[in-house]
């Protein structure tokens, strides 16, 4: 069977999405024989963009001109482009400035360097262009990833989660953090998938995987003011991975 | 006869006597607290104290997420062959025995799911008695469900009453015998009474969803889906399948469900049959206590509590439920 | 029968019918042709194996050896994969599933069959069904209704049968498209709006509906001015029916089940129900 063409590039983030595949040690041998990686920067060289894709799959939110020449290129070389991990699909962390004045905060980083000043407020790549699938997560489970390579390679796109993490940590009928145990816990307006990986461990989730569909983020503050969390803590913390977070 | 006896310092002997039928299962205390049905690890006594479980026994029959097809080239679709091992429940309320007899409907009914079948053919139910707290309601609105046992324990000041409900429970009994004493003791009423104690309703009168009442269950409803997943009766399913790298094998999962959430009811294209919230709580309302199918007119409600307990918005579809039930009798 | 595990089919045709709709013919044992002895509205699941499953009305007639049409439009997360699907592909098929259109009920009656788009496969297979005991019905009409030109579907079928006089069609479409050879005497209108122009005598008309749920609620209003009562008068509905058995919990209209006591109700069974027709 003729190989899939695949281009996975990283833009403004840290390249743990990339290397969550790359992770999938047990699994690269049969990646290889499905896959042929013509574009993956962090991994192969050399990285020229060259013909077309079947799929590219992009890691990281937009920061810079040059990241959006990439992605634009990128978008009209392939069938299908997937945003990868949370920075993709939601802007991420690259947006936190704690409501300062961005220019200011750019100043007092960077002083008069002009490839700072190139740098534009950060962007989830749908803001940019159309994004097919989605692969949430920071980084993204691994059973995800492979899920939705395998899924590729028979031509389909995952299917959208519509449930909290709440959902799957009640399926493990773990101790509810935020009711029980009065600790400031995400699960409600944070997207599932994750299999309720922290609070299983007595972790309150921290919102990485972005919003639910449907998030219900009043009746949400409601109860989190009850626990003493104020909406100014409860939106600070959900635009941490989500900086599009609005009342 | 004597009502058959056993005094609560003969627990342990006679939970050691029924590890030789199957594995033991019960109500049991974690280090954060929250009690679940678990093993009785030997030398240790399940939480007889505790009112409910988060999860009810039902996920012993439909797993959250479970297999329940595999696929290969070669030989097409199959079931998954489980090995399934005798278990033994220990300490299961009459809410959850009804839940259980609820599942029993939907999934022996005609043509019987494979899975659900095999699991339940090798429990076996020993029921105990309990005490309704505030978030209980079986007291209040009985239920045309059974609550079934092989065997059933009603506590006393210092023991309990026990006795068979099956040729299971004979078998069950007569292995326990000679720790069991025969007195002449006055057996309280059976908590058990709740259940199968009134007809089901055939019913057809619709639901007025003018009422303001829905609006108000779907402003809070935070979509967490905690009220389905702990109900013993919630049994809606997804169904996912994922293809393997290979190219060749794939997997077929089903996995609980929550009709308050988005994806429910849409259908091919993204269309949705309950757009909003206060549909689906209608939808719901339908299902707990009107039935779907052939269970139509059998609420499914058993009135555990879990629910009202574990809804972080405090959310209860019963007032508005026995509302609309009186409007249902006037009828 | 076990219902719960599909069985194996292969694609033997795959027919662009239009942009995003083919025609697929499967072969199934022809020794077992379990799935193949169906009741037209009644519907399949059909499996692609590591994509999915999906519920489909049956689009052709029942037959004998096995083979089985359906019309697929490819837009959901399995159709779209299957676009791509050719001969000697392997699939997986459950079913016939619930209660189809109540052709005894048809018996000596004029039937008037009307297809909203992608509505017209299941009437399709009325259709032929009707045909293939002609002496069943009286007069067959056919109202179908279509976007544009373009995506109507079995046109040529159906100018045929209107040709050898088995059936009198009326054709319309939303918008004209970009089609120049469109059909003879196909009407720009909405499909409701065909309903003005019919001759039918009430006391002896059956209705059968099968379309976008949008049109449904003016199909019936105009189906109910036309005389005819709601018991005569049986609807196809969709809903996403994902396990076929009655077990999955996401078909329900009002309390009845789609998988099993439907995807055809009678109007009369559905008075009242909230979200039945939309």
């Amino acid at each position: 069977m003729k190989k899939m063409r695949v281009a996975i590039a990283g833009l403004t983030a840290c390249s743990g999405c990339q290397l969550a595949l790359l992770n999938c040690e047990d699994e690269l041998p049969e990646l290889f024989e499905k896959f042929a990686f013509h574009f993956f920067p962090m991994a192969c060289s050399p990285a020229l963009l060259e013909g077309e894709y079947d799929a590219a799959l992009v890691e990281g939110c937009l920061s810079m001109p040059h990241e959006k020449e990439l992605l634009l290129e990128l978008r009209k070389r392939s069938v299908h482009l997937i945003a990868l991990g949370t920075c993709a699909v939601w802007g991420g962390v690259a947006a936190l400035r704690n409501g300062e004045d961005r220019e200011w905060l750019r100043q007092q980083v960077y002083g008069h360097n002009p490839v700072a000043s190139e740098t534009f407020e950060p962007l989830p790549l749908h803001r940019v262009v159309k994004v097919d699938a989605a692969v949430t997560g920071c980084p993204p489970e691994k059973e995800e990833l492979l899920r939705l390579l395998a899924g590729l390679t028979r031509g389909a796109l995952p299917v959208g989660i519509d449930y909290p993490v709440c959902t799957e940590c009640r399926m493990r009928e773990n101790l509810c953090l935020l009711t029980e145990r009065d600790m400031f816990c995400l699960g409600l307006l944070t997207l599932g998938g994750c299999g309720a990986r922290c609070p299983s461990l007595g972790v309150p989730c921290e919102g990485c995987r972005g919003p639910v569909p449907e998030a219900n983020l009043a009746e949400a503050l409601e109860i989190y003011s009850e626990k003493g969390f104020g909406r100014i803590t409860v939106l600070d913390r959900l635009r941490r991975f989500c900086p599009e977070w609005k009342l | 006869m004597a009502p058959q006896y056993i005094a609560s310092h003969n627990l342990a002997a006679l939970l050691d006597r029924l590890r030789r039928y199957g594995e033991l299962h019960g109500p049991v205390r974690g280090d954060d607290e929250v009690v679940r049905f678990a093993a009785i690890a030997p030398g240790t006594l399940p939480d007889l104290s505790a009112l409910r479980t988060l999860l009810p026994p039902k996920k012993y029959l439909l797993h959250p997420q479970e297999t329940i097809l595999n696929y290969t080239a070669a030989a097409g679709y199959q079931m998954p062959a489980e090995e399934v091992r005798p278990l033994i429940l220990f300490g299961v309320h009459p809410c959850d025995l009804a839940g259980i007899n609820y599942l029993d409907r939907v999934f022996l009914g005609d043509a019987p799911d494979p899975l659900y079948a095999a699991r339940r053919s090798a429990l076996t139910l020993i029921g105990i008695s309990c005490t309704p707290d505030e978030f209980c309601s079986c007291h209040i609105s009985p239920s045309p469900l059974n609550a079934l046992t092989d065997l059933s324990l009603q506590s006393l000041a210092d023991g309990y009453a026990i006795s068979s409900g099956s040729p299971r429970g004979d078998e069950l009994l007569e292995g326990v015998k000679e720790i069991l004493e025969e007195r002449d003791i006055a057996v309280p009423e059976d908590t058990r009474r709740f259940f199968g104690q009134v007809a089901a309703e055939p019913l057809r009168q619709e639901l007025d969803a003018t009422l303001p009442d829905w609006q108000t269950l779907a402003d809070a409803c935070l979509g967490c889906g905690a009220c389905s997943i702990c109900c013993p009766t919630c049994y809606c399913f997804d169904v996912l399948e994922f293809g393997g790298l290979d190219g060749r094998s794939a997997v077929r999962l089903r996995q609980w469900d929550n009709c308050l959430l988005k994806c429910h009811a849409e259908v091919a294209g993204g269309m949705s049959f309950q757009k909003n919230r206060a549909e689906r709580f209608r939808y719901r309302y339908r299902h707990k206590f009107r039935g779907f199918g052939p269970l139509q007119g059998i609420p499914s409600c058993v009135g555990c509590g879990r629910c009202r307990v574990v809804c972080p918005a405090g959310l209860d579809l019963r007032p508005l439920a026995e509302r609309l039930d009186e409007g249902r009798h006037e009828q | 029968m076990n219902n719960n595990v599909p069985f194996p089919a292969v694609v033997s045709a795959i027919r662009p019918l239009t942009v995003e709709t083919s025609l697929i013919t499967l072969d199934t044992d022809p020794h077992h042709p379990v799935a193949a002895s169906f009741l037209p509205g009644q519907f399949l699941e059909l499996s692609l194996p590591g994509v999915g499953e999906f519920p489909v009305s049956y689009c052709g007639f029942p037959s004998v050896d096995g083979s089985i049409e359906l019309c697929i439009r490819h837009v959901g997360h399995v159709t779209t994969p299957l676009q791509t699907a050719a001969p000697g592909d392997g699939v997986g098929v459950r079913g016939p599933f619930g209660h189809g259109f109540p052709l005894s009920a048809y018996s000596g009656l004029d039937l008037l069959l009307i297809a909203g788009g992608l509505g017209m496969a299941p009437l399709r297979s009325l259709l032929l069904a009707l045909l293939k005991q002609r002496g069943l019905c009286g007069r067959l009409t056919l109202l179908y209704g279509a976007r544009e030109t373009g995506a109507l579907l079995f046109l040529d079928e159906l100018l045929e049968m209107q040709k050898r006089g088995v059936i009198e069609l009326q054709l319309t479409v939303d918008r004209p498209g970009y089609c120049l050879n469109g059909p003879p005497d196909c009407r720009v209108a909405m499909l409701p709006d065909l309903m003005d122009q019919l001759d039918v005598d009430p006391g002896r008309t059956c209705a059968a509906i099968c379309g976008p749920p949008v049109v449904y609620p003016l199909l019936v209003s105009g189906l109910r001015l036309l005389g005819l009562t709601d018991n005569r008068i049986h609807l196809s509905l969709e809903r996403r029916m994902k396990c076929g058995v009655g077990r999955c919990g996401h078909c329900a209209v009002g309390t009845r089940l789609c998988c099993a006591d439907g995807p055809v109700f009678s109007l009369a069974e559905l008075a009242g129900t909230e979200g039945a027709i939309v």
